[in-house]
């Protein structure tokens, strides 16, 4: 039985051999004394880095993403229903049409907190040390 | 059972979805926004009236997905206990925004239809599912607290634990498949039979005992409890200390005494040849008590000591896993049954406290019984019983560990250890009445009244350690009923 497992060992094999050749390699061949300035820049196809990639993205793109996401693997599921369609039947055609509406739930839920808004209209900032802060869109 | 046909023993599940769905609509629309408290509740409620007429019965559903068995129904009605009460008291806790109760209500059904899922699933991809199922929402709930620190440092670190845990027991889970060529635990059990390598078998089963004991927070994955408990709200911390464990025992339970015994049933008593787990969970046992009190010891929030006291609990249970007996089994059961009502009236104890005088310390609680003398008599009854000290429930729920400990004549070091905790478990328990009684306040005392239903929360949940001590009869009866699951 242990022999079935022969190919993992070999993978295991390979792996170490195809990280390990070209590490020795360049450890051989490339040129010691060359060291900071310009090697130490990080690579972008030629050209020269523009400032930090070390910038905070807006969590707004955060949300919609995952929004995204969910509808996208919604569609993964879908694909292959349609396919077998057909053979499946009327039970399949409302399996699924029950799938999308708790879906549909989700994305009404979204909607109407304002998630999908851009520009929040109306956001609150609870108790804690937020509490005295104010969204732009309020005007009280 | 085709999927159709499965629907109508389904109906408990069935109503906990419809809930979930309607309270999360409901929320949307301004003015059903109040309905869906009571919602949720009358879910739970109808969800219960179904589950107790169909008791009994026996069926494998979804083309052999999960099953419904009296194992699992024993399970769910603790679930739906601890969900119904938690959702009841959570209206009246003072640190969460109301603004998102019905989040909360919502992500509070979804782990509970997760939990329903984790007692009766009867196959490797439904385990993973449903074990995710309870996880993500607890994530969520423990960071309800949004401006809080301490609440989303729990959140975090949960998440992190969670996934790293639930990953490695999906790569045992893969592996088990991977050997045995199908995700069927009952077609997984007759093919590990046949296999006479005990290693292709010890590293599986060590990882998905990885996924599991870090939802039951068995030592060595243990190290989010504290944490999670500290920083999370109280209700949910006494949730997560009570529901999502039993769920961890359920699915323990079915899967262990499934796959890994010779017999391939809950009636088994010897483990699958050559596969020694019983010492292992022997072990890892007598590790989680001794840690969980030593650290115990040491505390001085009493949400934390709880923490550490609920992982200390953990071990009394899985000393009676490492017997392999139906009985073990029973004793599990009855002690996770009684550990509910202790460990959930101890939590809304601390919600009082919380509520009313702001104590999260021990020393918070100084001369506490001369400002709530009532609540102070019931708390100190529930903390004897979770020393398991006699006049109390706690005392039969070790005494049935004990009991089986010694009929198998196996694990007497194991039996040797767990006094000596129990010991140590009566040192931070009496701190806690130590400081209620015997600490004397300078000046004049205020009473301080509980809000009605916090009150007798904390007066029902903690009259059932002296019910049970005297009359548990019925229960043993109903969990020797209950000891009865679905094979094929």
């Amino acid at each position: 039985m242990y022999q079935d497992f022969l190919p993992i060992i070999i993978f295991i094999v390979l792996a170490a051999v195809l990280i390990g050749v070209p590490l020795g390699l360049q450890h051989l061949l490339s040129p010691r004394k060359n060291k900071g300035g310009d090697k130490l820049i990080s690579y972008e196809c030629g050209e020269l880095p523009e400032g930090s990639a070390w910038v905070k993205f807006n969590i707004r793109f955060y949300v919609i993403a995952l929004v995204f996401l969910i509808f996208d693997v919604e569609i993964v599921f879908l694909f292959p229903w349609a396919v077998v369609f057909q053979d499946l039947g009327l039970l399949a055609f409302i399996e699924a049409f029950i799938f999308v509406l708790i879906l549909l739930v989700g994305y009404v839920y979204v909607w109407a907190k304002g998630d999908l808004d851009w520009v929040k209209m109306n956001v609150r900032y609870g108790k804690g040390r937020y509490a005295n802060l104010q969204s732009k869109g309020e005007t009280s | 059972m085709s999927n159709l046909s499965s629907l109508s023993f389904y109906i408990p599940e069935l109503i906990i979805i419809i809930a979930i769905l309607l309270v999360i609509v409901l929320d949307v629309i301004p003015v059903c926004k109040k309905y869906t408290f009571p919602l949720s509740l009358g879910a739970i409620l109808l969800a219960s009236v179904f589950l107790w007429q169909s008791y009994g019965e026996s069926h494998g559903l979804f083309m052999g997905m999960i099953s419904i068995d009296p194992f699992s129904h024993f399970f769910k009605m603790i679930f739906l206990l601890s969900t119904f009460s938690i959702i009841l008291i959570s209206r009246y806790e003072k640190q969460l925004d109301s603004n998102y109760s019905a989040e909360y209500n919502a992500l509070l059904l979804i782990v509970l239809l997760g939990m329903f899922l984790m007692s009766s699933s009867i196959n490797l991809i439904m385990i993973y599912l449903s074990i995710e199922l309870v996880s993500i929402p607890s994530y969520i709930l423990a960071g309800m607290l949004k401006n809080d620190k301490e609440s989303n440092e729990a959140s975090l670190k949960y998440v992190i634990f969670g996934s790293f845990a639930s990953g490695l027991m999906l790569f045992g889970l893969s592996i088990l498949y991977g050997i045995t060529g199908s995700t069927d635990i009952g077609v997984v059990t007759a093919a590990l039979q046949a296999i006479e390598y005990p290693l292709s078998i010890y590293f599986p089963l060590i990882l998905i005992l990885v996924g599991f004991g870090y939802k039951i927070s068995m030592v060595p994955f243990h190290f989010w409890t504290p944490d999670v408990y500290e920083g999370a709200p109280t209700p949910i911390t006494a949730f997560l200390s009570v529901a999502p464990k039993a769920a961890g025992f359920a699915i323990l339970i079915r899967v262990f005494y499934t796959m890994f015994t010779l017999e391939g049933s809950v009636s088994a008593t010897l483990p699958l040849t050559n596969i020694n787990w019983p010492t292992l969970i022997a072990v890892a046992s007598a590790v989680t008590m001794t840690l969980g009190n030593l650290l115990a010891v040491q505390q001085e929030d009493v949400k934390r000591l709880l923490a550490y006291s609920t992982i200390s609990h953990v071990g009394f249970m899985l000393m009676a896993f490492a017997i392999i007996s139906p009985d073990a089994v029973r004793a599990i059961m009855l002690y996770l049954f009684i550990y509910l009502f202790m460990n959930l009236s101890a939590f809304y104890m601390a919600i009082f406290a919380s509520n009313k005088l702001n104590a999260h310390h021990i020393n918070d609680w100084d001369g506490l019984s001369r400002k709530n003398p009532v609540l102070c008599a019931f708390m100190a009854l529930t903390l004897i019983s979770l020393t398991g000290l006699p006049p109390t429930a706690g005392f039969v729920g070790k005494f049935y560990i004990f009991a089986e400990l010694f009929k198998h004549q196996q694990f007497y070091w194991l039996a040797v250890v767990a006094i000596l905790n129990s010991v140590v478990s009566l040192y931070y328990y009496f701190k806690i009445i130590k400081s209620m009684y015997l600490v004397d306040v300078e000046g004049e005392v205020n009473k301080i009244e509980a809000h009605p239903v916090v009150n007798w929360s904390i007066i029902l949940f903690s009259a059932q350690n002296i019910l049970f001590f005297i009359y548990w009869e019925p229960l043993i009866g109903f969990i020797e009923k209950s000891i009865n699951l679905w094979s094929g």
